[in-house]
C-alpha cells in the first residue's frame, strides 16, 4: 500500500545552520503517525516545509500522488493537508462559528465569495464540527475569551474545516493540564476513526504518543533517528538515551 | 568636467541629508518595528531650531552650537515622545502606533506653526568659502554636509558593530524576548534608540538648514523622501539606507537635469520598481 | 494569552443574539435616514452644505475602511482614486465634454482600474510597508496633477460648473447626494455581510492562518482593494457636486490621511463607525475653526486618545457604553511574535 504522505531527504538550512537533515518518512493512509525528538530537533521546522510555510533547501514531499514540494500554504491546504498550528493562531475578533465558517468559506473562489452569503449548510456543517470539538456552547463568544484549551479546539476545528485528508498537528497538547490532555487524545483518536482521517502529530509528552500512534519517528539533530511501530520505538534503548540521557 | 563635479557633489549633499535622516527612521523600525511618521516633523523641528539661533549665533562656531542644540532638542523630544505614548502602544497592533505618530505629525505641525510662525525662513550658510576641486568651484558648505553624513555613517557603524549596546540594537531586531530574559533593559534601549533617531532627524534638518528655505510643510516633503529611501534600501538596515539615499539622490538629480518637470516623481518610480521586483528593499529581510 | 486566562474567568455559554437585537440597528438607522431626509427643513444652508460633504466623506471613508478595518490593510493612499474620481467629473467636462453624469459614471470604472494596477504592486508589500507605499503613491499623484499644468490646470484646480441644473441648489444637491451615498452604502453594507467580508475580516485577524486555510490572501485583498478604490473614486466624483470642480490636494496625503482619521475615530472594525466618524469629522471641524485656529493640534489630540484609550472609535463606545478602555483592549491580539 502506498503512503499518503512520502518525504525523501527534506533538508533545510539556516545561513550555516541545518536543522532540518535529509529527512525520510512515510505516512501511512488512515494512520495516526506522531514524530518525537528532543527540543531543537526540527520537528517544527520539518512541519513548516511540509506545508509549506517553508521552502526546503532540498528534498521532496509527495502527498497522494503529488508533488508538493516549496508550494505555497494555501496550495498545500488544497491538496488536503491541514495543519493545527504550535502557537494558537485563531481570529481573536471573530466569534468561533464566524471562524468556522471562515475556514469553511477559505477554499471558495473571490468571485463566488463576493455573490454569496454564508448559507445555512455552511452554518450547519459550522456547527457539526465545532460540537465534535466540545465547542457548541462556545459559538458565539469571540475567540479572544476561550480559556487555552479551548482556544486549542478551535485551532483544530478551523483545520478540519478544510476537509482534509491528512491533518498535522504540532505539539497538540502543549501547556495543557492533564485533564485536557486526555480531551484532545480523545478527540483526535475519535477523529481519525470516524472521519478516516490521517493524523501526522509531533509531541512532547511521550505517553500520550505511546499510547495512540499506530507508527512513531524519532528525530535528533535535524536527522531521523529511529522509526516504526510504536513498540518496536519504545523498546529502542538509543532512543531512551537520546531522550532521557543515559538513564534506562 | 566640472559640471560632472559640481553634480556630483550636489548629488552627494543631497544624498548625505537622505542618508542621515532615512539611518534615523530605519533604525527605529529595526529596533522597535515602529514606523515613525513623525519623524518628518522632528527633522522640521530641527531645521527651524536652527533657524531661528543663527541668527543670534553666527559664523562656523556659532553654528555647530545652533546644531548641536538642535539635535539635542530634537533627541530629547523623541526620548519624550517614546516614554509617553508609543510605549503604552508597543504591545499593540503596529497599526496603533503607526496611529499614534500620525496624530503627532498633526499636532506637531500645529504647534510647530504656534511657535516659529507660518512663513519660510532661510538661514545664512556657516561656512561661506568655495572650494576649488580641478577647475570646479563647490561651496565648502557642501563638503561639510558630506563629512557630517560621512561622520554619522562611521558612528553608526561603530557603534552597532563595536560595543555592547550596539550588538543589543541588533538583537533587539532579531528577538527581542531572549534579550530582556539576558537581563537588558529593554524599555531603555527602546527609549534611547528612539531618541538616537530622533536626533538624526535634527541633525540632517540641522545640517541643511542653510541650503533649503525653512518652513511648514517641510516635514510632508521629507517624510515622504525618507519613507522612499528607507523602503528602496531595505527597513531595519542602515546600510540600505546608504544605498538607497544614494540611489535617490542621484536619480532625483539627474532628472533634474534631464527632465525638470518630472524630476521629483522619479524617487517614486524607483520605489515601485525596487518593490515591484524585490517587496522587501534592496537590503531587507523577505518574509518566508 | 496568559494574562487573558488570569484575568478573564472561562466564558461561560452564550445563547445567540436575540432577533431584536438584530432589529434596533436598523430602526436606528431608518430613523437617521429619515431625519437627513428632513434635514432641508430643520437646519441652515451652510449646514447642508457640510452636510453635502459628510455624505461624500461618507462613502469615502467606508470604502477606506474596507481596507484599514476590515482587511486590515492600513492605507495612507485612497486620495489617489478620491481625486482620481473628481478630476474625471471635472476634467471629462473640461476636455471631452462628458456630462455630469456621464463622468459620475465612469469615476469608479477608473477608479478600479487604477486600483488593480496600484494593487498589484501595493500588495506584494507587507503591512508597513503597505503603508509608506500607498502614501508614495498619493503624494506622487498629488505631484503629477499638480505640475501638469496643461491637462490638469496644476495648482488651481479644475473649476468646473458641471452640475446639472436641477441640482444646482444646495437643497436639491444634497438630496441627489443622499440617495447616491445611501444606495452606494447599502451595497457596501451587502459586501461586509457577504462571505468575502466574513474571510476579508478573518485575513486581518491573522493573514498566516487564513492563507493555510486556502485562500491566496493576496488575491482577496487585491479584489477588496480594487472595490475601495471604486467606491473611493465614487466618492471624489460626489464631493465635485459641492466643490464645483476639483484641485490637486485632493489627491495628497492629507485627504489619504482624512479617511484613516474617520474610520479610526468613528471606529473601524464597525460597518457604520466611518459614517459616524465622517460626520463628527466634518462638523467638528466646522465647530471648531470658528473658535480655535488650531484645528489640526486638536485632531491629532482626539486622534491620540482614541488610539490610547478606545481603539474602537465611538462607534464601539456606543456599543459597549460604560466598558473601560482597560477590558476592550484586553480582547485585542498582541503582536505576533518573531518577524512581521
Amino acid at each position: 500500500m502506498t503512503a499518503l504522505l512520502t518525504i525523501r531527504g527534506l533538508t533545510r538550512d539556516f545561513g550555516g545552520f541545518r536543522a532540518v537533515d535529509g529527512v525520510d518518512l512515510d505516512v501511512a493512509q488512515g494512520a495516526i503517525h506522531s514524530v518525537i525528538g528532543p527540543n531543537g530537533a526540527g520537528k517544527s521546522t520539518l512541519f513548516s516545509l511540509i506545508t509549506g510555510e517553508r521552502r526546503p533547501s532540498a528534498g521532496t514531499v509527495r502527498f497522494a500522488g503529488r508533488d508538493l514540494t516549496g508550494r505555497a500554504p494555501h496550495a498545500v491546504t488544497r491538496a488536503g493537508l491541514a495543519k493545527a498550528f504550535q502557537t494558537t493562531s485563531i481570529f481573536p475578533r471573530l466569534t468561533v462559528g464566524e471562524s468556522v465558517c471562515a475556514a469553511l468559506l477559505a477554499r471558495n473562489t473571490q468571485f463566488k465569495l463576493l455573490r454569496s452569503r454564508s448559507k445555512a449548510g455552511i452554518r450547519a456543517e459550522a456547527e457539526t464540527i465545532c460540537g465534535s470539538l466540545g465547542l457548541a456552547d462556545h459559538i458565539h463568544l469571540p475567540g479572544s475569551v476561550l480559556s487555552h484549551g479551548d482556544q486549542r479546539a478551535l485551532e483544530v476545528a478551523l483545520a478540519l474545516a478544510t476537509a482534509p485528508r491528512l491533518l498535522l498537528l504540532d505539539e497538540p497538547t502543549a501547556g495543557m493540564s492533564p485533564f485536557e490532555t486526555k480531551r484532545v487524545v480523545d478527540q483526535i483518536t475519535g477523529l481519525a476513526r470516524e472521519r478516516g482521517l490521517t493524523v501526522l502529530f509531533s509531541e512532547h509528552d511521550l505517553d500520550t504518543v505511546f499510547s495512540i500512534s499506530d507508527e512513531v519517528t524519532v528525530m535528533h539533530q535535524g536527522r531521523v533517528l529511529a522509526h516504526g511501530p510504536a513498540a518496536e520505538v519504545r523498546a529502542n534503548d538509543e532512543v531512551m538515551a537520546v531522550y532521557l540521557g543515559s538513564e534506562p | 568636467m566640472n559640471t560632472f563635479v559640481t553634480e556630483t557633489v550636489s548629488i552627494l549633499t543631497n544624498a548625505a541629508m537622505l542618508f542621515v535622516v532615512a539611518a534615523g527612521l530605519t533604525l527605529v523600525f529595526g529596533a522597535l518595528r515602529l514606523i515613525n511618521m513623525a519623524h518628518g516633523s522632528l527633522f522640521m523641528v530641527g531645521a527651524l531650531t536652527v533657524a531661528s539661533l543663527a541668527s543670534g549665533l553666527t559664523g562656523g562656531w556659532g553654528f555647530a552650537v545652533a546644531l548641536i542644540a538642535a539635535v539635542g532638542l530634537c533627541a530629547a523630544l523623541g526620548a519624550g515622545i517614546e516614554i509617553s505614548i508609543l510605549r503604552r502602544l508597543h504591545d499593540r497592533e503596529p497599526l496603533a502606533q503607526l496611529l499614534a505618530t500620525f496624530a503627532l505629525v498633526l499636532v506637531a505641525a500645529d504647534l510647530a506653526q504656534r511657535v516659529w510662525g507660518t512663513s519660510d525662513r532661510t538661514v545664512a550658510t556657516p561656512v561661506a568659502g568655495r572650494f576649488g576641486v580641478g577647475g570646479a568651484v563647490v561651496p565648502e558648505y557642501d563638503l561639510v554636509v558630506i563629512g557630517i553624513a560621512a561622520a554619522v555613517a562611521l558612528g553608526l557603524w561603530l557603534l552597532l558593530t563595536r560595543t555592547a549596546t550596539g550588538w543589543r540594537v541588533r538583537a533587539a531586531v532579531e528577538d527581542p524576548e531572549t534579550l530582556s530574559v539576558g537581563g537588558t533593559n529593554l524599555a531603555l534601549l527602546r527609549t534611547s534608540v528612539f531618541a538616537l533617531g530622533a536626533g538624526l532627524a535634527g541633525l540632517a534638518g540641522a545640517a541643511i538648514a542653510p541650503l533649503e528655505s525653512v518652513g511648514p510643510g517641510l516635514d510632508t516633503q521629507i517624510i515622504v523622501a525618507a519613507f522612499i529611501v528607507t523602503v528602496v534600501g531595505g527597513l531595519g538596515s542602515v546600510v540600505g539606507a546608504a544605498l538607497g539615499a544614494v540611489v535617490i539622490a542621484t536619480v532625483e538629480g539627474l532628472g533634474t537635469l534631464w527632465v525638470p518637470s518630472y524630476a521629483s516623481s522619479a524617487g517614486y518610480l524607483v520605489m515601485i520598481l525596487v518593490l515591484a521586483v524585490r517587496p522587501w528593499g534592496l537590503f531587507g529581510t523577505p518574509d518566508r | 494569552m496568559t494574562v487573558l486566562e488570569e484575568k478573564i474567568p472561562p466564558a461561560a455559554a452564550r445563547p445567540a443574539p436575540r432577533p431584536a437585537a438584530r432589529v434596533l440597528p436598523l430602526l436606528a438607522g431608518a430613523a437617521v435616514l429619515a431625519l437627513l431626509a428632513a434635514a432641508p427643513y430643520l437646519v441652515t444652508v451652510s449646514a447642508i452644505l457640510s452636510l453635502e460633504q459628510v455624505a461624500a466623506f461618507a462613502v469615502f471613508a467606508v470604502a477606506a475602511n474596507l481596507l484599514i478595518g476590515q482587511a486590515g490593510l492600513v492605507s495612507f493612499g485612497q486620495g489617489v482614486f478620491f481625486g482620481l474620481g473628481a478630476y474625471t467629473v471635472t476634467l471629462g467636462w473640461e476636455h471631452a465634454g462628458l456630462s455630469f453624469w456621464e463622468g459620475f459614471a465612469l469615476a469608479p470604472v477608473l477608479g478600479a482600474a487604477a486600483a488593480a494596477l496600484i494593487g498589484l504592486v501595493a500588495l506584494r508589500a507587507r503591512t508597513l510597508y503597505f503603508a509608506l507605499i500607498t502614501l508614495a503613491f498619493s503624494q506622487l499623484f498629488y505631484q503629477l496633477v499638480e505640475q501638469n499644468t496643461g491637462f490638469t490646470g496644476g495648482a488651481n484646480g479644475v473649476f468646473a460648473p458641471v452640475v446639472p441644473a436641477w441640482m444646482e441648489s444646495p437643497v436639491d444637491g444634497y438630496l441627489t447626494l443622499l440617495g447616491i451615498a445611501v444606495a452606494a452604502l447599502l451595497v457596501l453594507w451587502w459586501l461586509y455581510r457577504s462571505d468575502f467580508g466574513l474571510l476579508l475580516r478573518a485575513s486581518r485577524e491573522n493573514r498566516a492562518r487564513v492563507q493555510a486555510l486556502g485562500t491566496s490572501v493576496y488575491r482577496l485583498h487585491l479584489l477588496a482593494f480594487t472595490v475601495s478604490g471604486a467606491f473611493c473614486s465614487l466618492a471624489g466624483a460626489m464631493f465635485v457636486v459641492y466643490n464645483q470642480g476639483s484641485n490637486a490636494e485632493l489627491f495628497d496625503w492629507t485627504t489619504s490621511g482624512q479617511a484613516v482619521l474617520m474610520s479610526v475615530i468613528g471606529g473601524m472594525y464597525t460597518f457604520a463607525g466611518p459614517i459616524v466618524g465622517a460626520f463628527v469629522y466634518q462638523f467638528g471641524h466646522d465647530w471648531l475653526v470658528r473658535y480655535v485656529s488650531d484645528w489640526q493640534l486638536v485632531l491629532g489630540g482626539v486622534l491620540l486618545l482614541v488610539v490610547i484609550l478606545r481603539p474602537d472609535g465611538l462607534a464601539g463606545a456606543i456599543r459597549r457604553p460604560g466598558r473601560l478602555s482597560l477590558s476592550s483592549r484586553l480582547n485585542l491580539p498582541s503582536r505576533p511574535r518573531g518577524r512581521r
